[in-house]
């Protein structure tokens, strides 16, 4: 091992005991629990559902699609995917509050289901053209 | 329904080759947002070491800006490099007492505090920016600062961990299988080029779709924006007058500034006399800890001619509270640097109209390079110890 690569470890292992130091000294027990909750739910939405849900979603299109359609509907699953988590939480609104007609003032879900629309026809489009491509030659 | 195994996922995409090509980009990310993330902190401290500059006037908006689109830009990339990694998580360890079995238990709890903390601070970074507190009891601020360390240190310590590998990847040609598992075997629906372009695309779009709140030109396509940057006085609101308690207080026609010197009031200055006194207009961003910001037209009067209208000397912080009775920001320290500053205004006006009362009427702060919590409204009094 190189010395730059322990001199590397050695730093991260002294930053991430900073920041867990920090957490320790400056939030009480309750709040502790708490984060310590929403760092291991991440984990599990991720590591469960997020990745069961595209694991499920590729399986399943293996079986529906034909050949030519995966390629476009594999790069709309992660460019929809990913720009839909993002947005869940202005799509939910959830911070909206009455008195402040500025705040999470755009037309979220309608935008979306736009660009979900829009995904779903792009992937069509170029499916049913390179489906026929293949076939021309 | 057995637990899977690494070898069960076949697919060449979930490669070395992609993983540290889209691994590279979400650690720059990770490092923008590190380093803007403490320029925040610092912007915040009360009485710094080293105190804030004041200029440039759009630093804070720069760089919180940049902080929250390098955030959004992170999701997407997450998501991508947790896919390419996934089989690895259903690796066994051998249970035998030796180094190795020890080193390596190191090195994936090591790797599961990275991805806690990074989907920690990307979670609660997002709903912050779009005032979302699903959190009961933890402070926003403490712990994204907290967990922010935490991420930063477990980033480090997996690239040392993976720096022969990761050199060995990006030094040799994407589709090379040279690095992959022995049962990465079979060819995805798109190649591997293709998969890195798609995951480039989807950060695009993902800072394209919130970058508007902090760059007025791109206001149109950031579809998914906390806000559209329309507000009163072409400035939105963070917090409202309803909302922080003060609309009695605020529209009080008794309402006047106590101006304290040394721990007594040394004027008490109605509307009308801020009025007399020298206005001065002044073109300086509102922006936000929550990443948006806007340019505004402020005009009003001095800090500092008001101080010494009250008799008091330059060179010394000044203590800003507000009418608003609750909250972390209710009384805030103006460090003499800002006071000072020709541009450090009580702002009367935006836009040429009288301050709207959700921005902060009867009068606010208004400085340079300042976090928006720091500006504070509805502003009772000034003290300053000399």
């Amino acid at each position: 091992m190189s010395v730059l690569r322990c001199l590397l470890g050695v730093l991260g292992v002294a930053l991430a005991s900073y920041g867990a130091w920090l957490a320790l000294t400056r939030q009480d027990a309750g709040q502790l629990v708490e984060i310590a909750v929403w760092l291991g739910a991440g984990v599990v939405l991720h590591d469960v559902v997020v990745a069961g849900a595209v694991l499920g979603g590729v399986a399943l299109g293996r079986r529906v699609l034909p050949p030519p359609w995966r390629a476009p509907a594999t790069l709309a699953l992660v460019v929809w995917g990913g720009v839909t988590l993002m947005a869940i939480p202005v799509l939910g609104r959830f911070g909206a509050r009455p008195d402040n007609p500025t705040l999470l003032d755009r037309p979220y879900l309608g935008t979306w289901v736009a660009l979900t629309v829009l995904t779903f026809v792009a992937v069509v489009v170029t499916g049913w053209v390179r489906e026929r491509r293949g076939r021309v030659t | 329904m057995r637990i899977p195994h690494p070898h069960d996922f076949s697919s060449r995409l979930r490669s070395p080759a992609v993983a540290a090509r889209v691994g590279a980009w979400l650690g720059a990310c990770f490092l923008v947002c590190f380093g803007t993330g403490l320029v925040s902190h610092w912007a915040q401290l009360p009485s710094p070491a080293i105190g804030f500059p004041t200029s440039p006037s759009w630093g804070y908006r720069a760089t919180q800006g940049l902080h929250v689109v390098t955030g959004c830009a992170a999701v997407p990339l997450l998501l991508v490099k947790l896919w390419t990694v996934y089989p690895r998580l259903f690796e066994r360890i051998d249970l035998r007492l030796d180094r190795r079995t020890v080193l390596a238990c190191i090195e994936r709890a090591s790797i599961g505090v990275l991805v806690a903390s990074a989907i920690f601070q990307l979670a609660t970074g997002l709903a912050n920016a779009a005032q979302w507190y699903p959190w009961r009891e933890f402070s926003f601020r403490t712990a994204h600062y907290a967990i922010a360390w935490v991420a930063i240190g477990a980033l480090v310590l997996h690239v040392a961990v993976k720096l022969p590998l990761i050199r060995a990847a990006l030094g040799s040609d994407v589709d090379s299988g040279a690095l992959d598992r022995p049962s990465s075997v079979t060819a995805g629906p798109v190649s591997r080029r293709a998969l890195l372009r798609g995951t480039w695309a989807a950060a695009g779009v993902a800072v394209l779709a919130t970058a508007g709140g902090s760059v007025p030109w791109l206001r149109s396509v950031s579809v998914f924006a906390a806000r559209s940057g329309e507000g009163p006085g072409g400035v939105p609101i963070n917090k409202s007058a309803a909302a922080a308690g003060v609309l009695d207080a605020a529209t009080d026609p008794a309402w006047a500034l106590e101006v304290q010197v040394d721990g007594s009031v040394s004027a008490r200055l109605s509307l009308a006399d801020l009025r007399a006194l020298p206005q001065h207009t002044v073109e300086l961003p509102i922006a936000c800890v929550e990443g948006w910001s806007a340019q505004g037209h402020w005009s009003g009067v001095r800090v500092r001619d008001v101080l010494a209208a009250a008799g008091a000397t330059t060179g010394h912080d000044v203590a800003v509270t507000s009418l608003q009775e609750r909250g972390p920001f209710t009384r805030t320290l103006l460090p003499a640097s800002f006071a000072d500053d020709d541009r450090s205004l009580l702002a009367l006006d935006l836009a040429g109209e009288p301050l709207d009362l959700d921005h902060g009427y009867p009068c606010r702060v208004i400085a340079p390079n300042r976090p928006g919590v720091l500006q504070t409204k509805w502003v009772s009094s000034l003290e300053v110890t000399t």
